[in-house]
């Protein structure tokens, strides 16, 4: 069963189309979705992924391919059929690309191709009962291989990124740190050597001082 | 002589100055000296003459008539160059004295200066004139002697006369007001006249008199103070050298027009204007340069000129003032106004909705009134001047109102992110300030320094506009719209979505409505907004609820019943709600077979709230657009409504108010429900019996919808009401699940919302649904004690998704400026916006408490209002016996009048159906500025005239050929033309002659009314055969005779220009009762009906309020 169906361009990760009515039945829909954004953004930030992968999230996985630039998401039940799920992004992709091929470029704004809602919603509908028997002659066409396609975990995939970000973060809290801890230390020495001779220097000129009194007035 | 320029609009003043009429007793030369300095010289002769030659009077405007009057007159006085100097040196003291007056007024009177156009007053001061005394000493006298004489008497007899002339002049009917008003319109503050000048001027002269004259002074001041001006400089030009007159007179005119002409040289003609030809004068009037002579042609053009500018009409007589304010006089005693009060001199808003225009013009960036209006543009500086404006502070917000083509709101696109101040969120407009050379940007609102980003970076030029300011429209317009990038969206945009819910039981089948809605629903399919991604669905009731499946295979939509109301369910999971254009051939096969399917149903329950839910389960998902048509009280499931009905034993008591409350809160819950789900609900409401409008209408009211009420609904007579309004309803531009926010400057904040919408946050309104005919007002309150700011900034974003699936945000930047003056407050008002307000205002408070308790509410605003400017004026002025009120509130008592009679507030039980007065406030709440303002003073018009004229012209070019042809053919293509502009009339039975054929039109419904002694002839043509039947069974339609296509295209031409309702045509023949009460009488504001009071009456009743404990 598809659960959600998103485009968006893989190298900003601007939201192209969000299928219709989607996630009615999902219990989470926006935590999901929010992983969904999360992923684009990784994905546009020109991390070397696979054209072809599929990530687990929960009782959820996400498909996706990316082609031309352009990237076709789905959600769907654990036990939908890999096969069945990818093509049915290729049925989106090959519709897409023919009508809004030559203009992914120049979208300027979210959502910019929203009326493909009406072809997602039609689309699904034919994937959404696999026993039928156009679903049953798909799984068993060898034609399409989809046994290669990664399997990760989506802690992996958004984890990859998080981890880089983290890394960076404390190197440079790192530097930063050091560069505190060298002013520090510099500022310290000062103080030491202030408190060591201070006394020595306030007795000196009180003795002067003294002297220099003694000498103006007797 | 650069001091005179500035002259030009005293011009107007002039008129004022002369108070003619009253001092014409005293002695003739003395009025024409009152009227300008110079003109008392000189006009003392040319007066002179004009009188004795008694003709002028009548001829009065125009110029070239008095001309020749002249002539004669004068011939001995235009040899004497010396006269001028002797009149000039009069002249000097006199004007002197003169001034002072004036000054005084000037300073108290804002008032601009009265109607530029010298044309109009000009005859009402010849009539004045004519006394007779004048012409023998004007004549006989050289100039010299008259300007001995003049001293005399002039000095006493000015003074009071000037001022009455003034405001007489102008408007004859408004008694004393008349001309200030005109000035207004026009415009002119106070600054425009350029004061340094005119007291250069002056006070070479004569130094006390310039300090009187207030250098802002009003127009007035900078009118006189030209006066003594002028006459001091003739007097200096003809003295000193000769030669520079005719250079002095040359600026003069550059200013004034003919004004000054005449006035520069009245000086010299004084004694010899009268000889000169008629002909010289006109020469004179173009060129002076030519003149130099000037001595005796001008004179004569002068003293015309006076008169008819200067002089103030009789009418006036009673106590013109120079002020700023526009009054009525209501006889000395306010008991006895009914000799006081001239109904004609009531003022009347037959123009229409007129805006204020000086707001617009201040601030040209500001965004359009029709998306904006403020109820008074001066906002108050301080929390004590705000305490002081009794009215309410505020704004009324149309975000969506049609614009006129050509004048579309630009859309911006910023590729990244839209530039917004940081701290107040406020959107970057016109207002805002670029500084560092282009680096950064001070927020208008709260003026809090923000960068600009790199790729919205521009140079500054020297006078800090950015340099690629022209390919900026949200830097130059008030009004734009920005594509909202993604941050701005929850979910993708949704689709344009109907939902209809549609009660099925037998009062809807046999009241037609059925069959109606099913044909228009299925005539607009193609019209729908969204192209491609429209859904559509349908759910109908009566005690069980039937869904409709239209999968797009299927053939026919099939049916499910459901028959547990207590536990709704929805029994398909998909095909409910379908894509229209794929399932298109399934919907109109529905809508089709929807009549004939409950053709014989005999179910009179209705499962209203059951069914609610259900579209509410249907729809969740998406949000979109609820339509329900309901004709019965809901009497099954949850919402079940009582009939409580219409106790005339609750009127008057505490408990009143229930009744027009929701009795059960299922409604007002589900309308929540329905808000956060973006789901907006439009209320078609049928019934012939109670079905609690009051109830059902909270549907709307809090969803942002609109409820449409056809009482007793017969498809044979308002089928095409129902069809223009839902077609209108199902096709108008939408904007989707919107929320709006209008953000203001610092110290000032809007405290409270009022209109058809849910509160979100304190400020944020959700509107599932906006489209043009929504307008949502706001009141405003001051936060600080003192502005310190010299302008407040509003804006208004309204963040929405349009129906072709784009997300957008349009706003709406305007200035105010802030000010310290009470009457600056006044003069910046806009009586539209404030009615818009206080009728919200009074409908809200209906919910409270009682309906008398609602209109005393607004009665005592006005008062107070007038009250306070009263008191503004009172210490300056004699008031006895006149009411007085700013220029821009002078409809305020007629259209708070009419509010009160409004079906709202009106009267009590009898007076109006519970359901109506619930529709109607629920449709008021929701008006736009100009709609409310016509259907509280609807238009009435006579066209029987028209008819006839037209209908004869036809006749004679059957007879005629081709001669006539051509001759006709003109005039009958400009009146066509020429209907539009046709007069309204005053909304009093005295405007019904029983012998023509009115329209009378509220944006709502037309009236056609016949008079009893309407020749046959039209009626026949109009009805047909059968014009002796009972009216309430005949309709008007276009029958082939030229007078029935000729009303009908009247009609049509008034339906265009209102679209958002439909007006259904009510004929009613004069006398016919009780059918012409309820659809004419009842309306006719301005007269006495049922216990409510007519609008002397009414006015005369504020009158009193205000002079008690003035």
């Amino acid at each position: 069963m598809v659960k959600l169906t998103m485009i968006a361009r893989a190298i900003d990760g601007l939201p192209l189309v969000e299928g219709l009515d989607d996630g009615r039945d999902v219990q989470d829909t926006e935590f999901y979705k929010q992983q969904v954004k999360a992923l684009f953004k990784n994905l546009a930030r020109g991390q070397n992924e696979p054209s072809r992968m599929s990530i687990e999230t929960g009782p959820y996985i996400f498909h996706y391919i990316i082609e031309e630039r352009v990237c076709y998401l789905t959600m769907c039940d654990r036990a939908y059929p890999k096969k069945l799920a990818f093509q049915y992004l290729e049925d989106l992709k090959n519709e897409f690309e023919r009508v809004y091929g030559n203009q992914i470029e120049t979208a300027a704004r979210p959502y910019a191709f929203i009326k493909f809602d009406t072809f997602i919603q039609k689309t699904k509908k034919m994937y959404q009962d696999t026993t039928t028997q156009r679903n049953i002659s798909k799984l068993n066409d060898e034609l399409y291989e989809v046994h290669q396609i990664m399997t990760r975990n989506v802690q992996e995939v958004l984890g990859v990124g998080e981890k880089l970000d983290q890394v960076s973060q404390m190197s440079s809290r790192l530097t930063s740190e050091s560069r505190m801890y060298a002013d520090r230390a510099k500022d310290l020495n000062r103080q030491a050597l202030i408190k060591k001779w201070a006394p020595v220097a306030v007795v000196l000129g009180v003795v002067f001082l003294l002297l220099y009194v003694r000498n103006r007035f007797w | 002589m650069g001091t005179e320029n500035p002259n030009p609009r005293n011009y107007p003043l002039r008129p004022a100055a002369t108070p003619f009429a009253s001092p014409q007793s005293s002695t003739p030369f003395a009025s024409p000296q009152s009227s300008t300095p110079f003109a008392s010289q000189q006009s003392s002769t040319p007066f002179a003459s004009q009188q004795s030659s008694t003709p002028f009077l009548s001829s009065g405007p125009v110029v070239g008539s008095e001309a020749p009057v002249f002539r004669p007159g004068p011939p001995s006085a235009s040899n004497f160059p010396a006269p001028p100097f002797s009149g000039g040196p009069l002249v000097g003291t006199e004007a002197p004295a003169f001034r002072l007056p004036p000054s005084s007024r000037s300073s108290e009177g804002v008032r601009p200066p009265p109607p530029p156009s010298s044309g109009g007053p000009p005859t009402s001061g010849f009539q004045s004139f004519p006394n007779p005394p004048m012409p023998s000493a004007g004549q006989v006298p050289p100039p010299q002697i008259s300007h001995t004489g003049r001293p005399a008497f002039a000095p006493p007899t000015r003074p009071p006369p000037g001022p009455a002339s003034i405001f007489s002049q102008p408007q004859p009917p408004l008694a004393s007001m008349g001309s200030p008003p005109q000035s207004l319109k026009t415009g002119q503050p106070n600054p425009n006249i350029p004061p340094p000048a005119d007291q250069h001027f002056f006070s070479a002269p004569r130094p006390s008199s310039q300090p009187t004259s207030p250098p802002t002074g009003t127009s007035y001041a900078a009118g006189r103070g030209i006066y003594p001006g002028y006459a001091n400089m003739q007097l200096n030009s003809v003295s000193q050298d000769p030669p520079m007159q005719p250079a002095s007179f040359q600026l003069q005119q550059g200013g004034y027009g003919p004004r000054l002409q005449s006035a520069s040289f009245p000086l010299q003609q004084g004694g010899y204007a009268p000889r000169a030809p008629p002909t010289s004068l006109l020469a004179q009037q173009r060129g002076y340069a030519p003149i130099p002579p000037v001595s005796t042609p001008s004179g004569i053009y002068p003293g015309n000129q006076f008169q008819q500018h200067g002089i103030a009409p009789p009418v006036a007589a009673q106590q013109g003032l120079a002020e700023d304010f526009s009054s009525l006089s209501l006889g000395s005693i306010p008991g006895s106004f009914d000799a006081g009060l001239d109904n004609t001199a009531l003022p009347r808003p037959l123009d229409g909705d007129v805006e204020p225009k000086c707001f617009a013009d201040m601030y040209e960036m500001n965004c359009k009134s029709r998306f904006l209006r403020l109820t008074t543009s001066g906002i108050p500086n301080s929390q004590s001047l705000a305490s002081r404006w009794h009215l309410p502070m505020g704004a009324v917000v149309c975000p969506l109102a049609e614009t006129p083509p050509g004048e579309e709101v630009p859309i911006v696109n910023f590729a990244t992110g839209i530039i917004r101040c940081r701290r107040c969120r406020t959107y970057v407009n016109p207002y805002v300030a670029f500084t560092d050379n282009g680096r950064k940007w001070r927020c208008n609102i709260c003026s809090l320094l923000n960068d600009v980003p790199s790729d919205y970076f521009a140079q500054v030029d020297a006078s800090g506009r950015r340099v690629d300011l022209d390919q900026r429209p949200e830097l130059i317009k008030g009004s734009v719209e920005f594509i909202a990038p993604a941050e701005y969206m929850v979910r993708p945009p949704m689709p344009p979505l109907y939902f209809f819910l549609i009660d099925v039981s037998i009062s809807a089948v046999k009241s037609g409505m059925l069959e109606v809605m099913a044909q228009t629903i299925r005539s607009c399919l193609d019209n729908l907004p969204g192209s491609t991604r429209t859904q559509i669905g349908f759910i109908t009731y009566d005690s069980t609820i039937h869904f409709y499946n239209m999968k797009s295979s299927l053939p026919q939509p099939q049916m499910m019943v459901i028959s547990d109301l207590d536990d709704v369910f929805v029994p398909l999971p998909d095909d409910l709600l379908v894509n229209l254009s794929e399932s298109r051939s399934v919907v109109e096969a529905f809508l089709d077979s929807l009549p004939s399917m409950f053709q014989d149903n005999m179910n009179v329950e209705s499962a209203f709230g059951p069914a609610l839910k259900a579209a509410f389960l249907v729809m969740s998902q998406l949000g979109g657009k609820l339509l329900i048509f309901q004709n019965t009280l809901p009497s099954l499931g949850a919402g079940r409504l009582k009939l409580r009905g219409d106790d005339i034993r609750i009127y008057g008591t505490d408990k009143e108010h229930t009744i027009r409350l929701p009795e059960d809160s299922f409604y007002k819950q589900m309308a929540a429900d329905f808000t956060k789900y973006q789901i907006a609900v439009n209320v078609y409401a049928f019934s012939d019996k109670y079905t609690d409008i009051a109830s059902l209408g909270t549907l709307a009211k809090y969803t942002g919808g609109q409820v449409y009420y056809y009482p007793n609904f017969q498809a044979s007579i308002h089928k095409d009401k129902l069809k223009h309004e839902l077609s209108r309803d199902l096709t108008r531009e939408t904007a989707w699940e919107a929320v709006m926010r209008i953000r203001c400057g610092k110290g000032v904040r809007f405290t409270s919302y009022h209109g058809n919408f849910m509160l979100r946050s304190t400020d944020l309104l959700a509107l599932p649904a906006v489209d043009c005919d929504k307008a949502y007002a706001a009141q405003l309150s001051l936060e600080e004690t003192l502005l310190t700011t010299p302008t407040v900034y509003f804006q208004v974003a309204l963040l929405y998704t349009s129906s072709s699936g784009e997300r957008r945000i349009r706003v709406h930047t305007a200035a105010a400026p802030v000010v310290a003056d009470l009457g600056e407050m006044y003069r910046l008002a806009d009586t539209g916006a404030i009615i818009s307000l206080l009728s919200r205002l009074a409908i809200e408070k209906t919910l409270s408490s009682k309906l008398e308790e609602a209109r005393n509410a607004i009665q005592l605003r006005i008062v107070k209002a007038l009250r306070e400017y009263r008191n503004l004026y009172a210490v300056q002025h004699r008031l006895s016996g006149r009411m007085i009120y700013p220029e821009s509130l002078k409809f305020l008592p007629l259209y708070g009048l009419a509010l009160c009679k409004s079906l709202p507030l009106r009267g009590g039980y009898s007076d109006v159906q519970l359901d109506e007065r619930s529709a109607a406030a629920y449709t008021m709440m929701a008006l736009p500025v100009k709609s409310l303002l016509k259907l509280l003073y609807p238009n009435l018009v006579r066209v029987d005239e028209y008819l006839v004229k037209v209908s004869l012209l036809r006749s004679c070019f059957l007879c005629w050929s081709m001669i006539w042809y051509v001759s006709y053919l003109l005039p009958m293509s400009s009146q066509t033309e020429e209907f539009d502009t046709k007069k309204r009339l005053p909304l009093t039975v005295e405007s019904l002659d029983t012998r023509g054929l009115y329209i009378f039109d509220d944006g709502f419904r037309f009236v056609v009314w016949f008079g009893k002694a309407l020749s046959p002839d039209i009626t026949k043509n109009l009805v047909g055969e059968d014009f002796a039947t009972d009216f309430s069974k005949v309709s008007l339609s276009q029958r082939d005779n030229y007078v029935s296509r000729k009303i009908m295209e009247i009609l049509n031409q008034y339906r265009k220009s209102d679209p958002s309702y439909f007006q259904l045509c009510h004929l009613v023949r004069q006398g016919d009762q009780p059918r012409e009460g309820f659809f004419l009488l009842t309306s006719l504001v301005e007269d006495q009906t049922g216990g409510a009071n007519g609008y002397a009456d009414w006015m005369s009743l504020l009158y009193r309020q205000v002079q008690q404990n003035a």
